[in-house]
């Protein structure tokens, strides 16, 4: 075993840890990382460190943190190991998105037109129709193409067998996709020598599969479709990634205030009067899109923006009222979903969900709630959550409590160990953190997944939360072939 | 280009020119009160009130701080965050505005914008206080090379118009002031007090005023070293070629607008246009003697309102967010100039709770 990683314990005995393997001994795609690892000192690791921080800061990427004042900005934590993903278990997880997005698409399609999926029970209708998502406003339009989730991350993590599941479905505005690029670049510059030792699959092609898909939904009346970005603004912890995509497409940034709809058409304000636009990527929740119909106190929106999308003079990416789909209740029906229409099982699965709508459900979550993960079914940042073995009585009555009142909102799972990665603390010590990954899913004409993802890492000490608003940070991740 | 791109490329550029000044404004007046040390101190309160009356910000500085010396002068100008022109916020403000434009400007103009905001962090008051002309002079070669770093890296089209509308506007307003502070330096007790060398300390505070404007090498050359006041202000007010002078700037910033909108002599399109071209027409055929008729001071104060309502002109033609078909309830609504905060412009800056949602 190298000696650089001779400080660091696995502990493979409760954990699956991605680098060492149940014997001690490291699993075969790491070996060339660990002998190069191997030839550095502390030093050489600080130099590094400081080579990634510039290049972060100066590029601008920090997020924002709310709650305090002013908004400080932060910079993104940043693990310098990167995370390898060998080539066969690529093409899993690769098939497995594929099958999913596809089924989940056919879901929508089918919500928002007949409805057979209700019809024939496979599905309550009453958690589909009683869904805050679902918006009956859109019952019947037709996407372009029939597609309603263009860009998606589901979240996927490995249990203690090493088996990938997935952990949820993001199919409103997933973000992190613009760390996924920095982080390589980050790496490009701070580790060259490693990089000469692997066949790393590419991924800066993002962006322009990003404008392809959705160059390809845009209307065919015009020949070349004007697509837009429209963002909260600046202010907008994902502003830097809002940006940073408009920037890598050369389409325009715009904010709701750039745009204005006239005779059912959406238009940018620019110095020299008004442009049509096409096609929008936009990274608003759709409550904000339109104060005309949704949320009246909505500034970040563009009024008339929701009929002119109605009327098919521009397309949305992603499609309105496709939450409907990525609530954790929903989730747990999504094996059935693949199954109901496309007749295949599912090649990632879920992992075990029970529902508190259902009684019998219920009454197992209350009698477990010490050793569940208990979650709100429509909250999302690692908010509103219950982590049983972590937990306080007085937490887990108040817990059972809510449920009792509002069962539908909640779901609940086994407290899953997520696999763990070495990573630096403070750039001295080595510790397994737990790990989960985000693969980018676009669809247009076809489904487009670049190798690779975003890889969260929960840095602080047992924490198996890894959202950055919770103290996660991010590693560089390779699709490697053998 | 999109209305908010063009506004922000606009206050990001007028907002680096200010913090220019601003550094240029503090050193000369140090400068000045060194080569004066014979008859006056340091902290004469009269050589640092005059710095806060150009700024037309008395009320506000009053409200802060009990006393006018280089200490509370110099902090309200370089580091006060509730003061908008401050080296600080205005370095804040024009990183805020490149930010929100990040993907429309080049990496380098984001790089030195972000950078300079960065290393302003760590300004301590000693340090400006050990070495005030160290700290200044990084300032002016920061705004420098961000002008050089735009020109060499930044399409010179639309965008970049915008850019230099901006600078020369705010630079023709500061070049304005900066000949008034010499106003309120003469009104001040500070000329009585030095009567007993008068002449040479009035050539010391009009060389002064030239140096802040990196002028007094250009000046020598055209007028050698007679170093009289009426010559001071033809270069400084009429001069066509040297470019910290207000007909340059004027000049500078009417060729931009033109370029923009397509105007021509004789032939304007819009009334940002028509104003600047006025300007400019009644500087070239403006003498001393004309400026000595209306008063220094009243010539000056009016050239500022009118550069305001250029300014202003500007905004309602090419940024403010209203449509022929859609008018907004009240047009004066869309203005930007909120308060005409120590009498110059600012950007406003309606911060979005819900962007955060």
């Amino acid at each position: 075993m190298s000696s650089f990683f001779d400080c660091y314990e696995a502990d493979t005995a409760r954990f699956f840890d991605e680098v060492i393997a149940h014997d001690g001994t490291p699993r075969p795609h790491y070996d060339k990382m660990l002998q190069r690892f191997d030839q550095f000192s502390n030093d050489d690791i600080k130099a590094r460190r400081e080579v990634i921080n510039i290049f972060f800061r100066n590029q601008g990427i920090t997020f924002t943190v709310y709650g305090e004042e002013q908004g400080v900005e932060r910079l993104f934590p940043f693990d310098l190991i990167p995370r390898v993903v060998p080539a066969h278990e690529w093409q899993t997880i690769e098939k497995g998105l594929t099958q999913r997005i596809t089924a989940l698409n056919e879901f929508l399609k089918d919500i928002y037109h007949s409805q057979k999926i209700l019809k024939d029970k496979v599905i309550p209708a009453e958690l589909i129709l009683g869904s805050q998502h679902f918006r009956r406003e859109f019952v019947g339009i037709n996407p372009p193409l029939g597609i309603y989730i263009h860009v998606t991350g589901s979240d996927i993590i490995r249990d203690h067998n090493g088996k990938y599941l997935v952990l949820e479905d993001n199919l409103r505005t997933p973000s992190g996709v613009s760390y996924m690029l920095q982080n390589r670049q980050a790496m490009k510059r701070a580790f060259p020598v490693l990089f000469d030792k692997y066949k790393i699959r590419p991924i800066e092609n993002y962006p322009q599969e990003l404008l392809r898909t959705l160059q390809e939904i845009g209307q065919s009346a015009r020949r070349e479709p004007n697509v837009v970005v429209l963002t909260p603004g600046i202010y907008n912890s994902a502003y830097f990634e809002h940006s940073f995509l408009a920037r890598q497409m050369g389409v325009e940034l715009t904010e709701g205030k750039d745009l204005v709809v006239n005779n059912n058409k959406v238009y940018t304000r620019t110095t020299r009067g008004l442009e049509q636009v096409d096609v929008i990527y936009r990274r608003i929740d759709d409550a904000y899109l339109d104060p005309l119909v949704f949320r009246p106190d909505s500034k970040l929106g563009v009024a008339g923006l929701v009929n002119a999308y109605r009327k098919g003079n521009v397309t949305l990416a992603n499609a309105i009222g496709t939450g409907v789909a990525d609530d954790k209740v929903i989730y747990s029906f999504v094996p059935k979903i693949i199954n109901y229409y496309l007749g295949e099982d599912p090649i990632l699965e879920n992992v075990p969900t029970w529902l508190a709508s259902n009684p019998d459900d219920l009454k197992y979550i209350l009698a477990n709630l010490d050793s569940l993960v208990v979650k709100a079914a429509n909250e999302s940042g690692g908010y509103g959550m219950l982590i049983g073995p972590e937990s306080t009585l007085e937490q887990q009555e108040q817990f059972a409590e809510m449920l009792v009142a509002n069962p539908r909102n909640y779901i609940a799972q086994p407290t899953i160990s997520l696999s763990r990665h070495p990573s630096f603390f403070h750039d001295t010590e080595l510790w397994g953190c737990h790990i989960d990954l985000r693969p980018y899913v676009l669809y247009g004409n076809n489904i487009t997944i670049v190798p690779g993802g975003l890889t969260r890492v929960a840095l602080k000490r047992g924490s198996l939360v890894v959202n950055s608003s919770q103290g996660g940070g991010s590693k560089d991740t390779w699709v490697v072939d053998e | 280009m999109l209305s908010r791109v063009a506004e922000s490329l606009f206050w990001m550029s007028r907002y680096f020119e200010r913090a220019e000044n601003t550094a240029r404004f503090l050193d000369v007046n140090f400068n000045l009160l060194l080569d004066l040390n014979k008859i006056t101190h340091v902290d004469n309160p009269n050589y640092w009130i005059a710095l806060i009356l150009v700024t037309s910000d008395k009320e506000r500085f009053n409200s802060l701080y009990e006393s006018y010396s280089a200490e509370s002068v110099t902090d309200y100008l370089v580091f006060n965050k509730s003061n908008p022109n401050s080296i600080i916020s205005s370095i804040s403000l024009a990183r805020e505005n490149a930010r929100s434009i990040i993907e429309s400007i080049s990496s380098e103009m984001w790089e030195q914008v972000n950078n300079l905001y960065h290393s302003l962090q760590s300004v301590t008051p000693q340090v400006v206080h050990n070495d005030p002309y160290m700290f200044y002079k990084e300032i002016k070669n920061a705004s420098h090379l961000f002008q050089g770093i735009t020109d060499n890296t930044f399409s010179h089209n639309e965008g970049w118009d915008f850019i230099q509308i901006a600078k020369y506007l705010e630079r023709t307003d500061n070049i304005a002031r900066l000949i008034d502070v010499k106003y309120h330096m003469l009104l001040s007790e500070a000329h009585h007090q030095a009567e007993i060398v008068a002449g040479s300390e009035d050539i010391i505070q009009w060389m002064a005023v030239l140096k802040s404007c990196s002028a007094l090498e250009a000046f020598r050359k055209v007028y050698l070293s007679k170093i009289d006041p009426d010559n001071i202000l033809r270069f400084l007010i009429l001069d066509r070629s040297f470019p910290r002078s207000i007909n340059f700037s004027v000049c500078a910033a009417e060729d931009a607008l033109w370029r923009i909108s397509g105007s021509s002599r004789h032939r304007y399109v819009n009334n940002a246009d028509r104003l600047i071209g006025k300007l400019e027409a009644e500087l070239s055929y403006t003498t001393v003697e004309d400026i000595h008729d209306k008063g220094l001071h009243d010539y000056l104060e009016d050239l500022e309102q009118r550069l305001i309502k250029v300014g202003a002109q500007v905004h309602l033609t090419y940024f403010a967010y209203h449509t022929p078909e859609i008018e907004s309830d009240s047009s004066d609504e869309a203005l930007p100039f909120t308060g005409v905060a120590g009498g110059r412009p600012n950007w406003s800056q309606a911060q979005q709770q819900q962007q955060q949602q």
